[in-house]
C-alpha cells in the first residue's frame, strides 16, 4: 500500500509540475465548454427559402406564412416558374418552393403538377430540417383546406440526392485529416531536435532560418498532399463521394493546404519547451478550427463571432472549397478564392515560424 | 589535415559572463588563443565550462564582455561564421533513425563540402567506422556514437573545434584515440577547447582554464596551476583548489 502511494504522490507531483499536462487537464475542457456551450448550435441555422410561383399573389400568401416561421429567411420577392430552383443552383438559396399552376375554376385545364420543394443537400445537416418543417406545415395546411385536391408536395434534392450524411462529412475530412497531421508534425519538428539533444548541433551548422524551415517542410508537404489524395481516393473508391467540379484545382491547393499547417505547427515547436507541450499546442490549435471551420456542425449556425473566428482558420476555407467542388459541382474559381486566405495565412505563419525559431539556445 | 586561417587570434574574448534567471554561470571569462592552440576547460560540474563553451560557439550571447570569435563579435552569435567552428555537444546528438552513414552524409551536406562521398568515406576509414556504416546510431554502443559524433564534427576540418566533453563515458583506449586525435590537428594548425573531467587528459594540454562556480580563472599552464596549489599533480590541485574556496566561501 506505502508503494502505490508513493507512486501516486510521484504521478501527481510530476502532472501539477508540468504545465502541459495541466493544460490538458483544465484548459483544453474548458475550451470546449466554452465553444459548446455559446457557439455550437446543431440545430439553431437560419434556412434560406426561395419562393418560385406562377403569380406573385399566389406566392404571397405562402411568404408571410413562412415569414412567420422561426428558422426561415426568405430570399427575394416571389419568383417567376424556376427562379427558385435556380437560386438554390446559385448558392442564393438552401431551399427553393416551386409552387405551380393549381387547377381551380380559373384555371380548369391547368395539369395537376405538385409542389417542388428544390433543397441544396450538398449539406444534409443544414438543410433537412427546414425540409422537415416544410413538409409537415404544407399537410398541416392542406388538412385544413377545402379543396378536394390538394397538389402532392415532391422533393427534389440537388447535389446529394439521397441526402447521404457522409458525404459532406467525406469531402470535409479530406482537410481535416490533413490539417490534424501537418500540426501535429510540424509540432514535433523541432521539439523533437531539442529533447532528441540534436538541436545544438543543428544550430552550430550553417543555414539559416529559412533554410532549416523549408527543409523541414518539404517532405512533410509532401507527406500531406499524399494524405489529402488518399482520402479523397478512398472517398471516391468507397463511398462513392462525387468529384463533379474543378477536382485537379481542388488537389492542387493541397500542398498549400499542408505547407500551412505545417508551419503552424512549427511555429508552435520553436516555442515549446518539450514533445508533450508542443503537442498541447498542436491541440489547442486543432480543435477549435474543426469546431469552428464547418466540418461537424453547418458554418451558418455558429452565431456571428464565432464565424468571424472561424474564418480566420484555414480549414474553413478548405471544407466550404471541398464540398462545392466536390458535391456542387464548382469550377477553379471557388477554389481560387480559397487559396487567398491561406496564401495570407501562410506568409504570416511563415514569418512567425522563422520569427519564433531562435538560432541561440539561452 | 590542414587549415587555412588568417585571424590575427582565433579567440579573443575578455571578461565573458552570462545569468540564467539570476543564477551566475560564468563570469571573467577571458581567454585568447591563436591557430595550433589546445586548451582544456576543467573544473567542478555547474561550473560554467559548458556555458563558456557556447557562447564562443554562438549559441548563447554573453550578458558582458568582449571580443571575437574568428573575427566575429562575440556579442552577435548570430554572425558566427559556422562553416569554420566544429562544435560536439556532451549529449550525444546525432539522429538516431539515420545509420551512420546518413548522418555523417548529412553533416557533409550542411556544409556544402565538395565531393561528399569522398569525404565521408575517408572520415569512415580515419575512424575506424567501417563495420558500423549502415548500422542506425540508435542501436549503436555510447562509445561507437560519441567516435560517429567525433568524425561529424571533424568532417569539415574546422580550424576552431569546440569539444564539450568529447571522452565523457569511453573507454581508455578510445579516450586515448581521440586525445592523440586531438594533438594531431592542434599541430596542424587546429585551435581546440575542449572541456574535461579527466585531469590526465587536461595535461596533456598547453592550456588549462579552471572554472569554479562559475568564476573562470585566466589561462594557464597545467604546472602553473598545480604550483600555485602547491600540489603534485593537477588533480591534485583541483582537489585543493575547490577546497579553498569553499572554505572562503564558508
Amino acid at each position: 500500500m506505502k508503494r502505490i502511494v508513493a507512486i501516486a504522490r510521484v504521478e501527481t507531483l510530476r502532472l501539477l509540475r508540468t504545465p502541459a499536462a495541466f493544460t490538458l487537464i483544465l484548459l483544453v475542457p474548458a475550451f470546449q465548454v466554452l465553444l459548446f456551450g455559446a457557439a455550437i448550435r446543431p440545430q439553431g441555422g437560419e434556412i434560406r427559402v426561395a419562393i418560385a410561383a406562377p403569380t406573385p399573389a399566389a406566392g404571397a400568401q405562402i411568404a408571410t406564412r413562412l415569414r412567420a416561421e422561426a428558422g426561415i429567411r426568405l430570399i427575394g420577392n416571389v419568383r417567376a416558374k424556376g427562379g427558385a430552383a435556380a437560386a438554390v443552383r446559385a448558392g442564393e438559396a438552401d431551399i427553393a418552393v416551386e409552387i405551380p399552376l393549381v387547377r381551380s375554376m380559373a384555371n380548369p385545364f391547368a395539369p395537376n403538377l405538385p409542389v417542388r420543394l428544390v433543397v441544396d443537400a450538398a449539406n444534409p445537416a443544414l438543410t433537412e430540417a427546414g425540409v422537415a418543417l416544410l413538409y409537415a406545415r404544407y399537410w398541416q395546411e392542406a388538412a385544413g383546406r377545402s379543396e378536394v385536391s390538394v397538389p402532392p408536395l415532391v422533393v427534389e434534392r440537388l447535389f446529394n440526392p439521397q441526402a447521404r450524411p457522409d458525404w459532406p462529412f467525406l469531402a470535409g475530412l479530406i482537410g481535416v485529416t490533413m490539417m490534424i497531421s501537418m500540426v501535429m508534425l510540424g509540432c514535433l519538428s523541432l521539439a523533437r531536435e531539442r529533447e532528441g539533444g540534436t538541436w545544438e548541433t543543428l544550430l552550430t551548422l550553417p543555414g539559416g532560418r529559412l533554410t532549416l524551415l523549408l527543409g523541414k517542410a518539404l517532405p512533410y508537404v509532401a507527406i500531406g498532399t499524399a494524405q489529402g489524395l488518399s482520402v479523397l481516393a478512398i472517398g471516391a473508391g468507397l463511398f462513392a463521394l462525387p468529384t463533379r467540379g474543378a477536382v485537379l484545382a481542388l488537389c492542387a491547393l493541397l500542398p498549400l493546404f499542408a505547407g500551412v499547417h505545417f508551419l503552424i505547427g512549427y511555429a508552435i515547436s520553436a516555442r515549446a519547451a518539450t514533445q508533450i507541450a508542443a503537442l498541447q499546442g498542436a491541440v489547442g490549435f486543432y480543435l477549435p478550427a474543426m469546431l469552428l471551420s464547418g466540418f461537424l456542425y453547418p458554418f451558418e449556425t455558429l452565431p456571428l463571432w464565432a464565424q468571424r473566428i472561424g474564418l480566420t482558420f484555414p480549414l474553413t476555407h478548405f471544407v466550404a472549397a471541398a464540398r462545392d467542388v466536390l458535391l456542387r459541382g464548382a469550377g477553379a474559381r471557388t477554389v481560387m478564392l480559397a487559396a487567398w486566405p491561406m496564401l495570407v495565412a501562410l506568409c504570416v505563419v511563415g514569418a512567425l515560424a522563422a520569427w519564433a525559431q531562435t538560432r541561440r539556445v539561452d | 589535415m590542414s587549415t587555412k586561417d588568417t585571424d590575427a587570434a582565433r579567440i579573443d574574448v575578455s571578461g565573458l559572463a552570462k545569468s540564467f534567471g539570476g543564477r551566475l554561470a560564468v563570469s571573467g571569462f577571458s581567454l585568447r588563443v591563436d591557430g595550433g592552440a589546445l586548451i582544456a576547460l576543467i573544473g567542478a560540474n555547474g561550473g560554467g565550462k559548458t556555458t563558456s563553451l557556447r557562447m564562443l560557439a554562438g549559441l548563447i550571447a554573453p550578458d558582458t564582455g568582449t571580443g571575437a570569435v574568428l573575427g566575429c563579435d562575440v556579442q552577435a552569435p548570430q554572425r558566427r561564421d559556422r562553416a569554420r567552428i566544429g562544435f560536439m555537444t556532451q549529449r550525444i546528438s546525432l539522429y538516431p533513425e539515420l545509420t551512420v552513414r546518413d548522418n555523417l552524409v548529412f553533416r557533409a551536406a550542411m556544409h556544402g563540402l565538395h565531393e561528399p562521398a569522398k569525404c565521408v568515406a575517408q572520415a569512415i576509414a580515419d575512424h575506424g567506422l567501417g563495420a558500423h556504416v549502415f548500422s542506425r546510431t540508435a542501436h549503436l554502443s555510447v562509445g561507437w556514437a560519441r567516435r560517429v559524433q567525433f568524425a561529424a564534427t571533424l568532417l569539415h576540418a574546422p580550424p576552431l573545434l569546440l569539444l564539450d566533453e568529447p571522452t565523457a563515458g569511453l573507454d581508455p583506449v578510445t579516450r586515448e584515440d581521440i586525445w592523440v586525435r586531438l594533438a594531431a590537428l592542434a599541430a596542424a594548425g587546429h585551435t581546440v577547447i575542449a572541456s574535461t573531467h579527466d585531469l590526465m587528459e587536461a595535461e596533456r594540454c598547453e592550456g588549462v582554464i579552471l572554472f569554479d562556480s562559475g568564476r573562470a580563472d585566466a589561462a594557464t599552464t597545467p604546472a602553473a596551476l598545480c604550483q600555485r596549489a602547491g600540489a603534485a599533480t593537477l588533480d591534485a590541485a583541483l582537489i585543493t583548489l575547490a577546497r579553498a574556496t569553499a572554505k572562503a566561501a564558508a
